[in-house]
């Protein structure tokens, strides 16, 4: 109280970062105290020496169960230029981001809306809860139809994939709005528009968080089956075209990065968690 | 607001300020939309507090304390009579009046600096920032929370949380200081030393204080008179000034016989209040 005051009050909202509550979250945190790194390239070269060897003995049909270094030689290939990877990557990346990034700016606020008003609510969420409950998969013929085998088509499954659950949590996080913050807020002034700034909407934060994270492993689902049934590109279609022509290394590639794609994508959502509401880690 | 409040602890426990909140004839509601009731909760108040006064209201579950208070703060308008504050007739929540919550309330994703420094953002004719930051930190160390301005609520123990929401209400620098049942959610060793803490904080800062409180220990050893109010539609059984020189809550004030007299009559009252009003605790949500 006696140390000389320089800095505006504003600047309180902002965390010192501790080193315990970085460590604090997560199958990782465990990971990362044990040394992280290391455990996890030991594990992975086990694996797929384990796998090698496997491959090699030809237990299983090569055509079923392709050697991880073929895997590997394939994927390099097609990574370099002109090689189907290389092509076809940035294609779906393009696809799932502009799906995924519509489905953000538009859900998120369609399901704030729907939690803090009730006639916004009662007027859409029918069509909401319909949608939500249908897979969306189902709705690719009817796509190709309307749009063809486009890459519109594609990209409107993933945002109708991803969507609804953005909304449904979204709508959560307002409607649990915990009264007693709300009731906090009135009576030390704020007006409805702070209440909404300054308590509801960093209350549902976790919740927008939760919806883009369950949107963005629905809307990779759809992106996988627009292009299995409505594309002649993306990796999608590589896993089709792959299994069709017998080149199971390249079906296995083609796996492998869905896989890095999506735990990348889990890790990035994980991570923007922990910086923007650490108290999560806490009592939920 | 007009009136100074530095004489207020010399008048402490003799309470012959000037009135600041008045309640009259006061009938407060509730309508039940789903069952198309309406529930009378308070009727009848007649009540004033005077400036610098430490009013403790008790009653059984569900008798309309915390809607009391709740019209105090402006969160709840009246069916009937008046509030009045310094005067002037309650018209929403105002920065004459704070409140420390039984949840505490604090906000999770806030420091605890933050936390304190929310119960002034909102205020329209606030202090500047250099002096709010320099408030802020002035009551976080009354409360006995310097070092931990940087922790996160779910980082603090119940009676810590609580501290952090009696800075966050005093750094309003409120004529007013509503408490809706503060120890309530603590354990009983933190509520005595809680209850020592207010006492000691009040006495320097001087606020009139209305709080709730389901424990009649509590009210005896912080208020200057206590309100018993009766179950719905709740009315006020009896004022009771409570004549027992400060500070109490640290020495052994137990033994007193006025505290004695005290507790004994107010428990009679309550008695038969308490048993067969748990039906009715949905009233107060």
């Amino acid at each position: 109280m006696t140390a000389p005051v320089d800095s505006p009050v504003k600047t309180v909202e902002k965390r010192p970062s501790s080193p315990e509550r970085a460590f604090s979250y997560g199958p990782m945190a465990y990971l990362r105290r044990y040394g992280a790194v290391g455990l996890v390239a030991v594990n992975l070269t086990v694996f797929f020496i384990l796998w090698e060897l496997f491959a090699n003995a030809e237990i299983v049909n090569p055509l079923f169960l392709p050697a991880p270094s073929a895997m590997f030689a394939e994927m390099f290939q097609e990574l370099g230029p002109e090689g189907l990877l290389r092509v076809n990557i940035p294609i779906s990346a393009r696809t799932f981001a502009v799906g995924m990034g519509a489905a953000a700016l538009i859900g998120i606020p369609v399901g704030l809306l729907m939690g803090a008003s009730k006639v916004v609510d009662s007027l859409i969420s029918p069509y909401v809860w319909a949608m939500a409950s249908l897979p969306r998969v189902a709705l690719m013929p009817l796509l190709i139809l309307i749009l063809g085998f486009t890459q519109t088509a594609r990209l409107t499954l993933v945002f109708l994939s991803a969507v609804f659950p953005i909304v449904i949590n979204c709508m959560a996080g307002v409607k649990t709005v915990d009264t007693s913050l709300v009731r906090a807020g009135q009576v030390f002034g704020a007006n409805k528009a702070q209440l909404y700034r300054r308590v509801i909407f960093p209350f549902t934060l976790p919740f927008i968080i939760a919806g883009l994270q369950q949107g963005m492993t629905r809307g990779l689902v759809g992106l996988v089956i627009a292009e299995i049934f409505g594309g002649n590109n993306g990796l999608g279609y590589l896993t089709k075209r792959a299994a069709e022509t017998f080149n199971s290394p390249l079906l296995y590639a083609v796996l492998l990065i869905l896989v890095i794609f999506s735990l990348s994508f889990v890790q990035i959502i994980k991570w923007i968690e922990i910086k923007v509401a650490p108290w999560r880690s806490y009592g939920r | 607001m007009s009136a100074g409040t530095e004489d207020v602890v010399g008048r402490r426990g003799g309470g012959d300020g000037d009135v600041v909140i008045a309640a009259s004839g006061l009938r407060v509601g509730y309508r039940k939309l789903r069952e198309k009731v309406e529930l009378v909760v308070l009727e009848d108040i007649d009540l004033e507090i005077r400036r610098g006064e430490f009013i403790a209201i008790v009653g059984p579950s569900g008798c309309g304390k915390t809607t009391f208070i709740n019209v105090v703060a402006g969160l709840v308008e009246p069916w009937a009579g008046t509030m009045e504050i310094d005067g002037r007739p309650v018209d929403g929540p105002g920065p004459d009046r704070a409140m420390v919550f039984q949840d505490y309330a604090l906000m999770p994703w806030r420091t605890v600096e933050a936390n304190v420094a929310f119960g002034l953002e909102f205020q329209r004719n606030g202090p500047p920032a250099a002096e709010a930051k320099q408030r802020v930190d002035r009551y976080i160390e009354m409360v006995g929370l310097k070092g931990f301005e940087a922790s996160f609520p779910h980082e603090l123990s119940g009676g810590m949380k609580q501290r952090v929401g009696i800075a966050r209400a005093l750094v309003c620098e409120p004529e007013i200081l509503l408490a809706d049942e503060p120890f309530g959610a603590v354990d009983a060793m933190t509520r005595e030393g809680m209850q020592a803490e207010l006492e000691r904080i009040i006495a320097t800062t001087g606020q009139t204080v209305v709080m709730i409180t389901h424990s009649i220990d509590e009210a005896i050893t912080l208020a200057d008179r206590i309100v018993v109010i009766s179950h719905r539609p709740g009315r006020i059984r009896e004022v009771l000034d409570v004549d027992i020189e400060r500070p109490r809550a640290d020495q052994d004030v137990k033994a007193d016989p006025e505290y004695v007299r005290l507790r004994e009559h107010i428990w009679g009252m309550l008695k038969a209040e308490a048993f067969g009003a748990s039906d009715l605790q949905e009233v107060e949500a």
